[in-house]
């Protein structure tokens, strides 16, 4: 048994070693191809993700050339530590107030949008599309005049209409809403172009079918035309999650966190442990909390991408 | 028949009036909430100082001043900043690119050992959240010397998984015909790329360079920890710089934020199509 099965393999190594030459310039024609991008992706994305769960397990400074291994003692601290709870409570709190809010409004505006009144959809589609053009940073500078207190427009027209005046970014409690505000305004074009592409895709028969079925405007909306759309709600869901999950750049920009850490989100921890207070270890292991956190939600989007 | 009709469409217009009101008044509330922070902070960037906090708010200046303007080009490195946002954005668009388009055409339409491995690899990188390569991508940086210089904003930025899914995706529509034919012709694996496989792939390419470029336009947080020369900055780091030393000086502030934004307007309305079709495939907010 062993002879006549290697037989066949010996006897055929001379003709299968020129293809294997053959293979073997393929391969390394299409190696060529890839070493400057996969050079780069070693460096600088699939290094850095094994050094960082390293990292997560040293002690000390960003520059420090020897780091103490400390085991979990980092993810232990992030357990007792007051602020990580803050942190943590304060992203999952804005994570699970904007998303619902970003997608529900998003999608009432992209009914409004797409009724059929509507003409040169293409102006609205470019209009909300401007937001998202701006910088977080740029974005901030807009929004934190229009929010200002007593002279901010929009505490202006609020107060106008008798709403007692809100310290949109200095007020403990209200300053995570105020950043809320700003990132809705910068993100929502994103999902209101998304549901219209969608929203416009679904055949107009179908709609047509229901109504002579006698359902109403309201009816053909959420038993048609939204159950049809609902791989596009579920990748804006997604994406509007894991970037409210690392939302950073307006935080930095117009509160630092503050006040008494109402805005310190899990990437501003991340940075500031890592780049100000000089606690790698620590920064290193909440990276990795976050990691974990976003992996589940970010398999979906990778499975989109995947499958196009 | 003819004025059957009319009178048909003008009843249905009388009965559909009082919706297209409504329609039409939301939609106008839409595009005041738009596009009116930009408008308002562009009429602000026009004012004196002492009408900039003046109540009730004015929405058209009194009076219109270019102080501003003369104070951030003339006192401060703005130009400067606006310098080096265009060229590092420039430079790591054609650099993604190529080196994107290179690996998505060996992903599309060669056979190679460990190409499924890969691949699988790369998707799944998508998953890792930015900031915790942040720590390591910056102590690489250091290690390569490129901390505080140009390389260092530009280097780390240059593979971009996303891109390679996205042109890989288009080049696999490319026929395989045409590859043949150009190899009978004589043309290497490189002049095919270069020759064929490239130029079809232009829509693809341009997206892909949208998505880039704004991201990098817009981009603060890997500036923020590779830059300390005040000279080198870009414009989202220079933006956040103003903001911590001028406050209340919303002139300043709106005028900066203001050009710092005019760039891409005016390229996204020019190049609209792509903008929108980069926002599903990049998937990408600053």
């Amino acid at each position: 048994m062993a002879t006549t099965s290697a037989t066949p393999q010996r006897s055929g190594l001379t003709e299968t070693s020129f293809w294997q030459r053959a293979a073997v310039r393929r391969n390394l024609s299409a190696y060529a191809f890839i070493l400057p991008f996969m050079a780069l992706f070693v460096i600088f994305n699939i290094g850095p993700f094994f050094w960082a769960l390293w990292l997560s397990l040293l002690r000390g400074d960003l520059v420090d050339q020897v780091k103490p291994f400390v085991g979990l003692q980092n993810y232990l601290s992030l357990t007792t530590d007051d602020i990580t709870l803050k942190v943590f409570l304060n992203s999952l709190q804005y994570t699970v107030s904007v998303v619902p809010i970003a997608v529900i409004t998003a999608l009432a505006l992209a009914f409004l949008i797409g009724n059929k009144l509507v003409r040169f959809k293409d102006f609205y589609r470019a209009v909300v599309f401007f937001p998202l053009l701006a910088s977080a940073a740029a974005t901030a500078q807009i929004w934190s005049y229009i929010l200002a207190p007593r002279y901010g427009v929009l505490t202006y027209l609020t107060g106008l209409l008798g709403i007692p005046e809100i310290y949109w970014l200095s007020d403990p409690d209200w300053a995570l809403y105020g950043i809320l505000l700003i990132e809705w305004w910068r993100g929502i074009g994103f999902h209101i172009i998304l549901f219209l592409a969608a929203m416009l895709g679904v055949p107009e028969e179908l709609h047509e079918a229901a109504r002579i079925d006698g359902a109403n405007a309201w009816q053909v909306a959420t038993r048609v035309t939204i159950p049809l759309m609902r791989p596009v709600i579920l990748f804006s869901v997604v994406m509007g999650t894991i970037w409210a999950f690392q939302l950073f750049d307006t935080v930095f920009v117009l509160t630092n966190g503050g006040p008494v850490h109402a805005t310190a989100t899990m990437v501003w921890y991340i940075y500031n442990h890592a780049f100000r207070y000089g606690q790698v270890g620590m920064a290193a292991a909440m990276g990795v909390v976050l990691l974990l956190i976003i992996m589940p939600i970010s398999y979906v989007q990778m499975r989109v991408l995947g499958e196009r | 028949m003819t004025h059957f009709n009319f009178r048909g469409n003008w009843r249905k217009s009388i009965r559909l009036l009082p919706q297209a009101v409504v329609v039409y008044v939301l939609l106008a509330a839409l595009v005041i909430v738009m596009l009116g922070p930009y408008l308002y902070i562009f009429s602000s960037s026009f004012k004196e100082t002492y009408t900039l906090i003046s109540i009730p708010p004015q929405l058209i200046p009194e009076q219109f001043v270019w102080d501003n303007y003369t104070y951030i080009l003339n006192e401060l490195p703005f130009s400067l900043w606006f310098f080096n946002t265009i060229l590092v954005a420039l430079l790591v668009t054609v650099g993604t690119v190529l080196i994107d388009a290179l690996a998505a055409y060996a992903f599309a339409k060669k056979q190679f050992w460990g190409r499924d491995f890969l691949f699988g690899l790369m998707l799944a990188t998508i998953m890792i959240p930015g900031a915790l390569l942040l720590i390591p991508a910056f102590l690489i940086t250091n290690w390569l010397g490129l901390l505080n210089s140009y390389g260092g904003l530009i280097i780390p930025a240059l593979a971009n998984v996303l891109g390679v899914f996205l042109l890989r995706q288009f080049m696999q529509t490319i026929p395989e015909e045409l590859e043949h034919a150009a190899r009978i012709d004589g043309c290497s694996d490189f002049g095919v790329f270069w020759r064929i496989i490239l130029p079809l792939s232009a829509p693809a390419l341009a997206t892909l360079s949208i998505v880039v470029f704004t991201s990098q336009w817009n981009n603060l947080v890997w500036p923020l920890v590779v830059l300390n020369d005040k000279d080198l900055y870009t414009l989202p780091l220079g933006l956040a710089l103003l903001r911590s030393e001028f406050q209340v000086n919303y002139g300043i502030t709106s005028a900066s934020a203001f050009l710092s934004v005019v760039p891409l307007l005016i390229v996204f309305l020019f190049l609209q199509r792509y903008f929108l079709e980069g926002l599903t495939v990049g998937a990408v907010k600053g």
